[in-house]
């Protein structure tokens, strides 16, 4: 069914297909969204692989992620050089990370970069102030903020170096039943 | 510094931590352990740390490419970690090696490719199908997922009553309805039992005029004319139908038609069940996980309206709060003196006592209206015949009876549980609890007092059941059985429709127009609360499970109710109400609504077997008349059926076989017990080695990192 487009290569749609949680509709889809972000930078044709990057601004202020907390840092997790800007590759392999058909493990690889604001490889106490902070938005007051800190690495940490690495981070992941169904993104 | 090593179950975290940090963050990344993670890009100066140790980006890949020997164990692409570059890469590679296989292994590698592309297809496919997708998308996008556990709940209970329905009406209503169009001929089964003449007389159609109005009463109530219709057991015969050397047993489909109804709902609800349970994952220290499940699990990404995103900001400061201030209290709990707790357990005491003479005093009240209500009606000589509003109040007394005390009822409770100062997850908890044993318990009320009206309190030598075995003034008991559960459930349905319109709407519009009255402020904007609604639509479906065997179109009637609850209640959403303060936990609470379900189809099987082994059918009405059970029939056809089937049959409805297999059962489940213990047990002992083990590795880097200075 519809195989007159005109984008991508029968291999690239396979290849996407194989390698995201997407169907072909959904990856001209998303090719569509990512056209609109920016129509005079993204190309129709990305027959050839294309080099073409949209920096963070536009991809931030998508209406999917406009609100979240953590768009800059969900960017950021996804982007090659760094620095937030995605090709079209690092976009879809956003949107399928976050997609319903995504397995735990891999999200909680992504999530544990997310939520790793000094990217130490580490969720210390001062990442864990800055999430909690984005969350309720600094309303908390600073003793409850170091209250519920010092409650989350009690949980979690395992090996007990008083700051959460990805074991840790993982385990207490598998053990929160509301991460599949909060951790998604619709697109 | 280096002087105070402290050995132990908790060391100074903060000493380790703060001193190792400065030192060697790059020893501590070239640990095994830490490359699960894949940092992306070389060129990336944030992720400088990452890259003083030297990370090779290419460690994962080559272990990921398809070797001759690990063609099983290879992860599927989508599931690893890599920038999709890197997995395209892969793929290409995978291709490659798969040109190289040759014979057998090439062709399972394509076979395992088929299939993966076919079950994709088929999921795009079955995506298309699933009925209410955007609904519940558009749902979930602007009130949450908690209340679109309660939209995904009820589009469960559409399909499983809409399956069911084309169950009954395949094998019950369509065979009986084309028997008659066709006029077959029907063989009577003969009387085995031979009845007292007044047993025999049934005849509910009305004679002489009758007016209009007494149509609609009778479409209300499900008597007169309705009892002539397929809706209720009454009119079924007690005949096989023979056509074309086929012999179609109408009361034995009847019987098995009920039997696999349930039987089939029972098996949906537990799959989905034990699917809701991996998915939620309940573990053992469930408590323990609450702060980082609310930290790292609590935003909810798919939410995009501004709205919805402030009252989830404002929900998870709530609830922080909450749990904060719950662990303040618990620990001021714990310092009460002795006299403190004292008072406050007899408190506790008292009222429990008060909680369980009101649910007494309730079921009292829901048997004396199904007693007064089925004695007027009865009667020849009642005061309200002839007077059709005061009839029709009269036939619907024990709904009335049991919605006003389901209503009121859950208030009173609401604020005693706010007495009995328990910690607040508790008494959530305790509520639910408490309003759940209300429901379902008032229903059973109403059955046993229909019961004891039927039977003569179980007493076969009153003067009223001698006759027949069965009470006289129920010519037709069965039917009389699914007319209460006919008007129990038009009865919900039309108190969810007057709630709706008289109290819902009325306190959106006050809401919004007098924004300055202090009463209206404090009463506020409707929460659309989600445990009762749930219990409502648990309720009506238990309701339905109760009365099939009795009115088998109750199903079909059930699908469309709930359809239009569906759109109700949608309707009410939208308009009406603004998100819960405090977030339904969806995903723990699936399981919990799934088990209460449970519990009403138990609670539902009861008077259906009962009916089926113990009571006598009526006499003049029926599939069954004639019958001394209505299991009798079933026995009939398995005395027809070869020998070898019969002997089989007997010999699993005995007892030799029965026993044998309880006691495998029993040990079966001690043994899982045993087993789960056991496991417990082991993951303690490795929690504890996992901290020692942490704490070896950080006196092992500090000691490298000094040795190497």
């Amino acid at each position: 069914m519809g195989n007159k487009q005109t984008i991508f290569t029968d291999e690239q749609l396979d290849a996407y297909q194989d390698c995201t949680f997407f169907t072909r509709k959904e990856i001209l889809r998303l090719h569509g969204r990512y056209h609109e972000l920016a129509p005079n930078m993204v190309p129709m044709d990305y027959k050839r692989d294309p080099c073409v990057t949209l920096p963070m601004q536009l991809i931030v202020n998508m209406p999917e992620l406009k609100e979240n907390p953590f768009k800059e840092r969900i960017v950021q997790a996804f982007s090659e050089d760094g620095e937030g800007n995605l090709s079209f590759n690092d976009f879809v392999d956003m949107f399928s990370v976050l997609s319903e058909t995504a397995p735990r493990e891999l999200k909680a690889i992504y999530a544990f970069k997310i939520y790793d604001f000094n990217t130490d490889n580490f969720i210390c106490k001062s990442d864990l102030e800055q999430t909690l902070n984005k969350l309720t938005k600094e309303e908390l007051t600073e003793e409850e903020v170091t209250l519920v800190c010092e409650k989350v690495i009690d949980e979690a940490d395992m090996d007990a170096d008083g700051k959460l690495g990805f074991p840790d981070f993982e385990n207490m992941i598998s053990k929160a039943p509301d991460f599949l169904s909060t951790f998604h993104i619709r697109i | 510094m280096a002087g105070k090593v402290v050995w132990g179950p908790e060391p100074t975290k903060q000493v380790w931590g703060s001193s190792l940090g400065r030192h060697s963050p790059s020893l501590f990344l070239q640990l095994p352990s830490n490359q699960t993670l894949r940092f992306r890009g070389n060129k990336a100066e944030a992720w400088g740390a990452a890259l003083e140790g030297g990370i090779e980006s290419s460690v994962v890949p080559q272990d990921c490419v398809v070797g001759e020997e690990e063609e099983e164990d290879q992860r599927p692409l989508k599931e690893l970690p890599l920038c999709l570059e890197e997995k395209r890469r892969l793929r290409f590679l995978q291709e490659q090696a798969a040109s190289r296989l040759s014979g057998w292994r090439l062709w399972r590698v394509e076979k395992q490719r088929t299939l993966r592309h076919l079950r994709s297809q088929a999921g795009t496919v079955m995506s298309y199908v699933v009925m209410w997708k955007s609904t519940l998308r558009h749902i979930e996008g602007h009130f949450g997922t908690g209340i679109q556990s309660y939209f995904n709940f009820l589009r469960f209970l559409v399909l499983m009553n809409f399956v069911a329905s084309l169950l009954v009406v395949g094998f019950v209503i369509a065979p009986n309805a084309a028997f008659e169009a066709l006029h077959l001929n029907w063989t009577g089964r003969p009387n085995n039992v031979s009845a007292n003449a007044s047993c025999v007389h049934y005849d509910p159609s009305a004679h002489g005029l009758v007016s209009y109005f007494s149509y609609i009463m009778d479409l209300l109530s499900g008597k007169g004319f309705m009892e002539l219709t397929y809706l209720f057991y009454g009119y079924y015969q007690n005949s096989a139908v023979d056509f074309a050397s086929f012999s179609y047993n109408v009361p034995l489909a009847y019987l098995l038609t009920a039997f696999f109804y349930l039987l089939f709902c029972l098996i949906w609800i537990v799959q989905r069940s034990v699917y809701c349970l991996k998915h939620s994952l309940v573990s053992e220290d469930a408590s323990l996980g609450s702060y980082s499940n609310k930290v790292f699990a609590g935003w909810d990404f798919g939410l995009m309206q501004h709205s919805a995103v402030q009252l989830k900001h404002k929900s998870i400061r709530y609830e922080l709060r909450m749990d904060l201030e719950e662990e303040a209290l618990r620990r001021r709990l714990a310092e009460r003196t002795t006299r403190q707790r004292a008072t406050l357990y007899i408190l506790r005491g008292l009222l429990n006592l008060l909680v369980l003479s009101l649910l007494g005093g309730g079921f009292f009240c829901i048997y004396l209206a199904t007693s007064y209500s089925q004695w007027l009606l009865g009667s020849a000589d009642s005061p309200v015949k002839g007077q059709y509003i005061l009839e029709l109040l009269v036939a619907y007394l024990p709904s009335i009876v049991i919605t006003v005390a389901n209503l009121l009822i859950p208030i009173i409770f609401g604020v005693i549980v706010q007495l009995e100062k328990y910690p607040l997850s508790f008494e959530i908890k305790i509520t639910l609890l408490r309003n759940v044993f209300l429901r379902l318990a008032s229903l059973v009320v109403l059955l046993i007092s229909l019961w004891s009206q039927i039977t003569c309190s179980g007493d076969p030598k009153d003067s009223n059941c001698k006759d027949c075995g069965y009470s006289h003034l129920f010519p037709c008991w069965e039917t009389s059985v699914g007319q209460e559960m006919y008007k129990l459930l038009i009865f919900d349905l039309l108190i969810m429709l007057l709630v709706m319109l008289f109290v819902e709407f009325p306190r959106k519009i006050l809401v919004t127009y007098l924004p300055s009255c202090p009463l209206l402020k404090l009463w506020g904007q409707q929460e659309f609360m989600v445990p009762s609604n749930v219990l409502d639509l648990v309720y009506g479906q238990t309701v339905c499970w109760t009365g099939a065997l009795f009115c088998p179109l109750l199903p079909v009637l059930n699908t469309l109710k709930y359809i239009m609850i569906f759109y109700l209640k949608k309707l009410t959403l939208y308009a009406n109400c603004r998100p819960a303060e405090r977030t339904f936990r969806a995903s723990s609470s699936n399981f919990f609504f799934l088990l209460v379900l449970l519990m009403g189809l138990t609670i539902s099987c009861v008077p259906a077997l009962y009916s089926m082994f113990v009571l006598p059918p009526s006499k003049s009405c029926g599939p069954f008349r004639g019958e001394p059970t209505m299991w009798n029939t079933v026995s009939n056809a398995i005395s027809e059926l070869p020998l070898t089937a019969q002997e089989f049959l007997e010999f699993v409805g005995s007892l030799a076989f029965a026993v044998p297999l309880f006691l495998l059962l029993s040990i079966l489940m001690f043994y899982l017990m045993a087993l789960a213990g056991s496991y417990s047990s082991m993951v303690k002992g490795l929690k504890g080695q996992l901290r020692l083990e942490g704490q070896d590795k950080l006196f092992l880097v500090k000691q490298i990192s000094e040795l190497s200075q």
